[in-house]
Parts: C-alpha cells; sequence; structure tokens
C-alpha cells in the first residue's frame, strides 16, 4: 500500500513539472506518440459547470471503440481561451482538435487540416449546408459546425400586463412596452440592454443587422455604413428614452439576464440556454419567447456556430482526427451532448432527433432566418474585440455616428 | 580573474537562475515588440519600431499615461499618509494592541482579486450589499442603486480606495519597524526641551523614519505602477478607455485584441518609465543610504 502511496507521489510530481514545462509556452510538444498508441489533444472552452463531465463521457466512449488512441482533455474558461491557444501555436504545441469560435486567422496561417480530409465522406454529407458555407475560406471549409444558438425576445409577460403593454414586433412598438415597463418603477427596467464588454457584439448585430445593416462578408469588415446608422441611433433612444435598464453601456449579459430571471426586466434578448436557467432558477417566472423586434418586423435572428477544427502539427494524426469526429458527430454521441448544453445541433441527423422539442421550437422556427457573424473574414476577430471594447459608449456622449467610425477605424488597424 | 573563477561554481546556479527567470523573458519582450505577430501567434518578421509608433499614435495613449500617474500619486500617497498614522497608532501600548496588529495584516494576507470582488460585488446595482444600505438610508434615490462600477470615474476612485486598502498593511509594517529604531532618548530629550507633541513628531520622529519611509514609497511605485487585478476587475466592464492605465491596457491588447506585439511595445514602454522613475527616484532621495 505505501508502494502505491509513493509510487502516486511520484506520479503526481511528475505531472507536476511537465504541467509546468507546457504552461510556460517553450515545453516543446507534449503529447507525442506512444509506441503504437497516438495521444490526441483537446482544447475546448467550458460551456457550463456540465461540460467537462459531458466531454469525459465522450472520450471514455471513443477510447472503448478505439484502444490505440489517447485523448488528453484540457478544458478553460471562454475567457482565457484565445490567449491560452495563441501561447500553445506561439510554443509549436497547438492541440490536435479544438473547439473555439473564429477560425479564419487559423486557416490564413495554414495551420488547419481541410475538414473533408478529416472526416469520412457520410459525416461531411450530414452537416446543415447553410452552416457548412459558413465554416469555409475561400471555398475550403476549415471549421465543424459544432453547436448553434440562435437569438429570440424573451419577454416577461406579468411585467407587461401590469404596465398594459403588448409584445413589440416592431422598434416603434418596443420603445413604447418598454417605456411603459420602466414607468413600473421599483427599479424595473423595460427592456435589458447589455452593451458590455462581455458579448457587446451580440447585442450590436440584433440592432444594427434588425435595422437592415451587416458587419460585412469574407472579403471586408464593414461596421461604418448608413445601412448600420439607424440600429445605432435606435440604441442611443432607446437608453435617452429611459427604455432601459441604467447604464447600459457598462452592463454584461449574464449578469443582467440573472435580473430578467428575477423578474425585473420587462423585455430581453436570450439564447436557448437561457430557458433551462430560467427552469432552474426561478420555475415561476411568467416569460414567453417571441422572435427579435427589427426595425419594420420582419423576422430575423442572430445564429452563432462554434466549430471544432483540427490542427495540422506535425501532420501524423490524420486518422485518428478523422476517427474522433465520425465517432463524436454520429447521432447517438452528438444529439445528448448538445441537448446537455441546451443548444441546437448542426447536422440534419441531429435536427430529425429533437424535432419534437418543445423547448427548442421557438428558436428552431427563427433558425431559417439566422444571419451569421462574418467570422471567416479573418479581421473578424479584430471587430468582435473592437465592439468589445466600443460599441458601449453608445451610452454617452458620443454621437453614434463616431461610435462606429472608431470601431472601424480600430477594425481596419487591426 | 581567478577569485571570479573560484567564486563560479557558488554564484553559478544563482546566475543561472537570474537569467533564465528575468533576462530571458525581458529579452523575449524587447524582441516581441519588434516583430510583427499575427492574432494566432505565429511570427511574420520584424518590423522595427513600428508597434511603438502605433502605441503612442493611439488616441487615448497620453490621457492613459496621464491616468497612470495620478493612479501611482493617489494610491502611494494617500498609503503613505494612512500608514503613518496607523504606525504611530500601533506603536503606542494599549490592551488588545496584539489583536489590531494581526487584523492591519489581514488585507495583505487575504487574494487581492478576492478583495477586489469582494468590493465589486457590494457595488453592483440591485444586489449589491453597498447599494443596498445607500438606498435605505436614502442617500440614493434610485430603488436598484447606483453602477459605480460602470461610470470610468467613480470605478477608477473605488479601484484606487481597494489599492490603498491592500497596501496599507506592507507600508504600515514597514513605517512601524522604522519607528521601533527610533531612540527613545531623542524623543525625550524633545520634551525635556519643551517641544508639542506634533512638533516633536514632525521634527524628531519623522526624519529619522526617512529610510523606512523611501524604502515603503519605492516599492509601493513599483507595485502599483504594475497593478492590474484591481483595475481589471473594478472597471472591466466600461466600453472605450477612459479609465485604462498603462497596465489595463496592455491586457487589453494582449487578451481582447490579441496583439501580443502591441502588448510587448507597451509593455516595454512601461517597463522603461518603471526603471526612470526609480532610478530618479534612487538619485534623489538615496533611500538606501544610511541617514
Amino acid at each position: 500500500m505505501a508502494q502505491y502511496k509513493r509510487l502516486g507521489g511520484i506520479m503526481a510530481i511528475t505531472l507536476a513539472a511537465t504541467t509546468g514545462l507546457t504552461a510556460c509556452g517553450f515545453g516543446g510538444s507534449s503529447g507525442e506518440a506512444t509506441g503504437d498508441g497516438t495521444t490526441l489533444d483537446l482544447l475546448v472552452p467550458s460551456y457550463s459547470d456540465a461540460t467537462q463531465g459531458n466531454w469525459d463521457d465522450v472520450i471514455a466512449g471513443f477510447e472503448e471503440e478505439n484502444p490505440d488512441i489517447d485523448v488528453n482533455l484540457q478544458v478553460e474558461s471562454w475567457d482565457n481561451l484565445e490567449s491560452v491557444i495563441a501561447t500553445k501555436i506561439q510554443g509549436g504545441d497547438a492541440p490536435d482538435i479544438y473547439n473555439g469560435g473564429p477560425f479564419a486567422g487559423f486557416a490564413e496561417d495554414e495551420l488547419l487540416y481541410p475538414v473533408e480530409e478529416v472526416t469520412s465522406e457520410e459525416t461531411y454529407a450530414d452537416f446543415q449546408p447553410t452552416f457548412l458555407e459558413n465554416a469555409q475560406v475561400g471555398g475550403t471549409t476549415y471549421g465543424l459546425p459544432f453547436i448553434a444558438s440562435a437569438r429570440a425576445l424573451f419577454v416577461n409577460d406579468a411585467l407587461l400586463e401590469e404596465a398594459g403593454a403588448e409584445v413589440p414586433t416592431t422598434w416603434d412598438e418596443l420603445l413604447e412596452s418598454a417605456k411603459k415597463v420602466s414607468e413600473l418603477g421599483g427599479g424595473v427596467a423595460g427592456y435589458g440592454m447589455p452593451l458590455g464588454s462581455e458579448e457587446a457584439q451580440a447585442e450590436a448585430a440584433v440592432w444594427l443587422w434588425g435595422g437592415g445593416g451587416t458587419f460585412g462578408d469574407a472579403e471586408a469588415i464593414t461596421i461604418d455604413t448608413p445601412e448600420n446608422l439607424p440600429g445605432a441611433e435606435f440604441v442611443k433612444k432607446m437608453i435617452d428614452e429611459g427604455a432601459t435598464q441604467a447604464d447600459a453601456g457598462a452592463t454584461d449579459r449574464s449578469p443582467l439576464f440573472d435580473i430578467f430571471v428575477q423578474g425585473k426586466v420587462g423585455m430581453q434578448v436570450g439564447l436557448p440556454p437561457s430557458v433551462g436557467q430560467i427552469e432552474s432558477d426561478n420555475p415561476d417566472l411568467e416569460y414567453s419567447i417571441h422572435p427579435i423586434p427589427t426595425e419594420d418586423g420582419s423576422p430575423f435572428t442572430l445564429g452563432v456556430a462554434d466549430h471544432l477544427m483540427a490542427f495540422q502539427n506535425d501532420g501524423d494524426k490524420q486518422e485518428a482526427i478523422t476517427a474522433f469526429f465520425d465517432y463524436f458527430y454520429s447521432a447517438d454521441v452528438y444529439v445528448p451532448w448538445v441537448q446537455a448544453e441546451g443548444f441546437l445541433p448542426t447536422t440534419l441527423s441531429g435536427s430529425e432527433q429533437l424535432a419534437g422539442e418543445e423547448a427548442l421550437a421557438p428558436f428552431l422556427e427563427v433558425l431559417p432566418d439566422a444571419q451569421f457573424y462574418p467570422s471567416t473574414n479573418p479581421d473578424w476577430a479584430a471587430a468582435d474585440s473592437a465592439f468589445k471594447a466600443l460599441f458601449g459608449q453608445l451610452d454617452g456622449k458620443k454621437s453614434a455616428q463616431d461610435v462606429l467610425t472608431e470601431i472601424q477605424e480600430q477594425v481596419d488597424a487591426g | 580573474m581567478k577569485d571570479l573563477l573560484k567564486a563560479l561554481p557558488w554564484i553559478g546556479p544563482a546566475v543561472a537562475l537570474i537569467a533564465a527567470v528575468v533576462l530571458f523573458p525581458v529579452g523575449l519582450m524587447f524582441w516581441n515588440s519588434t516583430r510583427d505577430i499575427s492574432q494566432s501567434g505565429v511570427d511574420d518578421g520584424g518590423v522595427g519600431l513600428a508597434n511603438f509608433a502605433t502605441v503612442i499614435g493611439f488616441q487615448y495613449f497620453w490621457p492613459i499615461l496621464g491616468r497612470t500617474v495620478v493612479w501611482v500619486v493617489v494610491v502611494v500617497g494617500c498609503t503613505l499618509i494612512g500608514s503613518l498614522a496607523l504606525a504611530a497608532l500601533l506603536n503606542k501600548a494599549f490592551p488588545g494592541r496584539r489583536l489590531v496588529r494581526m487584523a492591519v495584516i489581514v488585507p495583505w494576507a487575504s487574494s487581492v482579486v478576492m478583495t477586489t470582488l469582494v468590493v465589486h460585488y457590494g457595488l453592483e446595482p440591485y444586489f449589491g450589499i453597498i447599494n443596498s444600505f445607500l438606498v435605505d438610508v436614502g442617500l440614493i434615490s434610485t430603488p436598484e442603486g447606483y453602477g459605480w462600477t460602470r461610470h470610468p470615474g467613480t470605478a477608477f476612485a473605488w479601484a484606487m480606495a481597494v489599492a490603498v486598502f491592500v497596501s496599507l498593511p506592507f507600508t504600515t509594517y514597514t513605517v512601524l519597524a522604522g519607528l521601533q529604531t527610533v531612540p527613545g532618548e531623542t524623543v525625550e530629550a524633545a520634551r525635556i526641551d519643551g517641544a508639542s507633541g506634533v512638533r516633536t513628531y514632525f521634527s524628531v520622529v519623522l526624519p529619522q523614519l526617512r529610510g523606512a519611509i523611501s524604502v515603503a514609497v519605492l516599492i509601493n511605485i513599483i507595485n502599483v505602477f504594475n497593478s492590474l487585478p484591481i483595475l481589471r476587475v473594478m472597471t472591466g466592464s466600461i466600453p472605450g478607455y477612459d479609465a485604462d492605465t498603462v497596465m489595463t491596457m496592455i491586457f487589453k491588447y494582449m487578451q481582447n485584441q490579441r496583439q501580443i506585439d502591441l502588448a510587448s511595445a507597451l509593455s516595454v514602454i512601461a517597463f522603461l518609465v518603471v526603471i526612470a522613475i526609480v532610478a530618479v527616484y534612487v538619485r534623489v532621495v538615496r533611500p538606501l543610504e544610511e541617514v
């Protein structure tokens, strides 16, 4: 027994020493092939507290089917993820499989496998075509659509009824309803508008695109355009006329949605996982889910797809990666994963399996009208951070035009 | 030369350690600041001093530098005044002094991020305890409280308050140690000559604290200048660059914009600024010399 303890101690020290070395970024390549077996390094972000466990289940199942392949899992928070991957790449220690948002920068640096080289034909053909298009750089698919989400307007029915307000479909109706709810007093806000750094780009898309604008395409990021101006100006109007919570410019999305769940916000844009959050934290909340109001009332939603991508590294793990992706995207493995996190599937077989889910219905309904971030543009990452840092200034003295100009300048400089 | 060779086995490991953990990272930082590094971390070649031009040409650079000076001066100044008062109190014998001395260490012993987060949550509208208190006593009229951490001015002021709070223990103890080296005879002589308590403190005790104070100030300047976590937590959700210091700006370049090259360039500037401040300070105050 004592011997085992000592062995455990030695292993712990070795492990600590190895992780210490890799952590400094100059540790060379960890996860080298040992004997016949191959080791896949997997770097993923944490979507929820359950993410690590969900991946552990997938990996256990995969390793059972493929005893000669080991999978190393590393879970990071979204806040750290992008600096971790940048440090790893700089240190020549990129993971084999990475789950993240923007991938075009990696594709441009020629670090990624084209998806068709690391999936079987059946797996590749099973993706929703719109999602595949969204994952292409110059006609080649580099990202495997992983999970999707769409946005919709969460409405606190009790507050709207108390204020005598209608569920809005256009901006003018939204302004009117939100003002009525705000007038209830007691710290109640009509519309929850999170322009803080956490996810300002999402709220920006909801407004700028809802007014007929875009963020550009794979060739050019265009923020400072006449089409985007009405949305930015209406955001300012909402804030100035007291239709939103106080300090919209520096309010982050997650804490604000907590306040919606507590019943203090009339309307806020939410995601599929928001349904689960309300169910567990405040099941008594009287709420309903509606399409996002736009300038002219035409339906639209912001779709977001995160991607899996495979790094080439030494180019000797293609088969193992293919085996992993084919296993992961089989409906029996993939659908429970997506469901556990409360997102929407990106595969045809997955959608079929989930067609009967009532909670997801409002989102699946708006999904055909989804517009995506121009994430295949290598400059999108710069635009993303420019929105996070600057869009909240709409709550302040700067004019809508100045804010858009400043964002465009930072993108062009990036 | 022969002596040096003889000494090498003894000082060698220390020299190697300094080279590995101090000189190498500094060198790498200077190197990165002259490179063009892509967002995913690939080195795309040298660009000379272009990164420095970009950083200094940024329209908010000078306000940020000015704010950094305010940050350092106010925090170090308030810390010093507070510590002198606190140390004078702790130097007097009174019942329970040991407990009070222990209590002063608490902000030192707890994590800075933790301390800041506690204050940050207290300042949150809707549920923060500080906001609730201010609403209950009628100082704030809006029922959800005031967004202290959502306006650059108030967030920065609160960050300075937290910075003073966490800097106090170290400074207080340094001054306290200095106070205990002040010979009783000098104070007694002043009293016999009829000097008042205030006069004695400023003319007799304070000059003898010069060594302790100047070391404490030097260390505080470096610490406060390089402080990131407090500002990061208190001002992190504010859009724009109206509450940034050089350190938070480095962090924004690195974390938000992922421009490691620009972050390195600004780090080099910050490094040179600190070196300059310390050089001037050492030259003028001579903290390491005997009184």
